[in-house]
């Protein structure tokens, strides 16, 4: 059982690499775009501070649903 | 295996085992104490510790407004200073008409970064109790379907729901659960999250190393968070008084 536990919660904290892959990308648009347009950087941060925060939260309901899988099925 | 080496890994695994359950108890949100009426109501560590950030942000509103003078000196200017920076973050995102809404949104900013900073001085940060990032994140649906009720009335409001075409308020209505829900988990998960790595990080290597990733995980992962949450609710509110 606690086998089990320990894989399903291992499973759901993979949401991390959607997560990581996409806001890699972001950023990388990002820097591309403050590269070709430095006086915009001020927008450009807002909007990619957005986009992580968006793509990150996946990552956060993850680790949530990991957690409670240790929680509550222990 | 000879005698010694079986010992350190029993050693090592009775360690690991207390640990799990050191964590386990630490993500309950814990019970300070009881006031002794109506069959005793018990008051969470969360806000007592609310209430002690509340206290000293009260004092240091009422010490740093003491004496103003037109021409700024002293820690005026500083204090001028975070406040036009934060009015004029949430006028870039609102504009002129949602001027009324920037004292709670700053209010908001102000507590949930005090939240995660206190992880700093050793204490438990309330941002870290699911019921807290709840409230904050209800109180803060309430604002945003408020918002968009008071710029374009009741009609308005429900017409909003069918926007961009009919076939889609399903999804809208949904909405209304989703964002609190995900502003909720998001806070909560980070600082949560940030945590947990923390005290696996100072199980590794009690000294020293932990403190570079206490910067990150204690003061730049929190003010990012608090940076994001009213950030987003903002947005949202930005996107109801609009469509």
């Amino acid at each position: 059982m606690t086998t089990l536990v320990a894989i399903g919660a291992a499973a759901a904290v993979m949401t991390g690499i959607g997560a990581g892959i996409g806001i890699g990308i972001a950023t990388s648009k990002a820097t591309e775009a403050i590269a070709k347009q430095p006086s915009a950087s001020g927008d450009i941060n807002k909007a990619l501070l957005l986009g992580c925060a968006l793509a990150e939260a996946t990552a956060i309901y993850g680790f949530v649903i990991a957690v409670l899988i240790i929680l509550f099925l222990k | 295996m000879d005698n010694y080496t079986i010992e350190c890994m029993v050693k090592g695994a009775k360690k690991v085992e207390g640990f799990a359950s050191e964590l386990m108890s630490q993500l309950e949100s814990k019970v300070s104490f009881v006031i002794p009426i109506f069959n005793g109501i018990s008051i969470a560590t969360s806000v007592v510790i609310t209430w002690g950030i509340m206290l000293f942000l009260v004092v240091l509103s009422k010490v740093l407004v003491r004496n103003l003078k037109m021409v700024p000196s002293g820690s005026q200017v500083y204090m001028e200073a975070a406040v036009g920076w934060l009015n004029n973050f949430f006028e870039d995102i609102l504009g002129e008409e949602g001027k009324k809404y920037f004292p709670y949104l700053g209010t908001v900013a102000i507590y949930i970064g005090c939240a995660n900073l206190i992880g700093v001085l050793g204490l438990t940060p309330p941002t870290k109790d699911l019921n807290v990032t709840a409230g904050l994140s209800i109180m803060s649906i309430f604002l945003i379907e408020y918002s968009g009720f008071k710029a374009k009335g009741f009609k308005g409001w429900v017409k909003s729901f069918a926007e961009p075409m009919i076939i889609l308020a399903p999804i809208n209505f949904l909405e209304l659960f989703i964002r609190p829900l995900s502003l909720c988990m998001r806070l909560f998960g980070n600082v949560l999250g940030g945590f947990v790595v923390m005290e696996l990080i100072k199980l590794v290597a009690p000294a020293i190393i932990p403190i570079p990733f206490s910067l990150y995980f204690d003061i730049f992962d929190g003010l990012i968070q608090t940076y994001v949450f009213v950030f987003l609710t903002s947005l949202f509110m930005k996107e109801k008084m609009e469509f």
